[in-house]
Formats: structure tokens, sequence, C-alpha cells
């Protein structure tokens, strides 16, 4: 089966949220993906991107975030490029999740959802950009 | 993302309708605690339409949560779906925050 690639370009801008959405969706059918899956694809990739126009950006000129998909055979591969300073999200500490209202801390949770719904995430910096790849194995596709 | 709010024999119910995220959270953020700071003690949130969220919308529903504690009110989550409910149990939330079924379970707590 030839390897096919689906991407897509995102502003940074939050507003672009409702585009990654879409994207998601019209790819997810495309590839023939759960809504469940098209979900958590989408709720991981929101966190990351979300971290990067908070934190990413130095400036205040708009940049390219650019996101690819691959399917490979009972796996999913999500790569999210950005131009923003260097970071890398694995480094974050795994948050104590079962707590109180009164202790919960919100810090870091974004990767805690990730970590949660991929099954694999690698980060690299390359040529002055932030390559993040993440893994999602489709095996367990219920409608 | 769609908030629709109203009041019921004095709880006040805000209905979402859409998507919760870091796009959107900041407006729904300031309508619940224009509500507090107003003298609100009883707050429901319906998430029956409420298609998606991310940590986000967590976020503000752990803010609100503790500020209506320290104004010894009080706040229930009701009709969740699904995949929604998923992020709340994901994140631990669903341990200590009051989520319930439905919108009747949640009027008749308090």
């Amino acid at each position: 089966m030839a390897k096919k690639e689906y991407s897509f370009e995102l502003k940074s801008s939050l507003a672009e949220l409702d585009n990654l959405c879409q994207n998601l969706e019209d790819c997810g059918q495309k590839i023939g993906l759960s809504k469940k899956q098209i979900f958590e694809i989408n709720l991981a990739l929101d966190e990351l991107f979300t971290n990067i126009i908070s934190y990413g950006f130095k400036d205040e000129k708009e940049h390219i975030i650019k996101v690819t998909i691959t399917p490979q055979n009972e796996e999913l591969c999500l790569c999210i490029e950005d131009d923003g300073i260097p970071f890398n999200p694995t480094d974050f500490a795994i948050p104590d999740v079962a707590c109180s209202v009164e202790n919960c801390k919100i810090g870091g949770l974004g990767i805690h959802i990730i970590r949660k719904l991929m099954d694999d995430i690698c980060y690299e910096r390359c040529n002055d950009k932030n390559v993040l790849t993440l893994k999602k194995s489709l095996a367990d596709n219920e409608p | 993302m769609e908030i629709i709010e109203e009041k019921q024999s004095g709880i006040n119910i805000f209905r979402l309708n859409g998507r919760l995220d870091s796009n959107t959270s900041q407006g729904f953020e300031q309508k619940i605690f224009q509500a507090i700071s107003d003298g609100s003690k009883n707050l429901v949130v319906d998430f029956k339409d409420l298609d998606y969220i991310s940590s986000a919308g967590l976020r503000v529903i752990l803010k609100a949560t503790k500020a209506i504690k320290r104004e010894d009110g009080r706040i229930m989550l009701c009709s969740m779906q699904d995949y929604v409910k998923e992020v709340f149990e994901i994140a631990g939330f669903d341990s200590f925050l009051p989520i319930v079924s439905t919108m009747d379970d949640a009027l008749q707590s308090f």
C-alpha cells in the first residue's frame, strides 16, 4: 500500500483551533478514523498547538505551524513543526492528577493529556525548528 | 461556542454549546466569574451540547469550583457526553468534581 501523507498549515493564533478541527475531521474521514480517534487526536494536537502559541513565540510576527499526518499500517504518525523557541514538552514532569480541588495544580495538564492519549512522543530540534512526532496505535478502532 | 445562561429557583445554569478550548474558555470564564461576583452561590454547568473540551476548559471549571467553595457555594456539572467525560477522567478531575448524569440530578442536589 502506498504511504499517503496529509498535511496542513496553521497560523500562530488560537482562532486557528477551528481550522485544526476542520482539517482533522476531513483527514480523519479520508483515513477512516473513528469519531473517538478524531476527538483524541484533535485534543492532543490542540494541547500542543495551544502550548506553542502561548509560549513559543517571542515576537508579534505571524508564524506557521505545520501538521503532517501519516497512516502507517496499524499506526498513525502525527508530526507538528514550529519555528518557535526550543521547547521540549517531554521534559515536563508528570503531574500528580489524583488530588483535591484545593491542591489541584493545572500546570502540565496538557502534556499529561497528550501522554495519556498517544502511544509515543518524540522531540527533535532540527534546522531551528521544534519537531514533535506523536504515534497513536489504531488497533483499538471502535466506532 | 455559545453559552446560554438562565436562572431557576436561585440556581444559575450555564448551558454550553460547541467547543470549550483555549480560544473560547476566556468567554466562559468571564461569564461564570461574573455570576460568582454577583453573589451566585449555586451553579450548574450543563454539558449536554458540549462536543469538545481541552485542558483550558478544565482549568476554568477548576478555577470556578475553587472560587465558589470559598464563597460557601456549590457547583454541579451535568449531562456530559462520553468523550468529554473521558477528558475529565484522564485529568483525574472526576475524582473530586461533582459530575452527575442529568440536569434533574444536578438541580435536586441543592
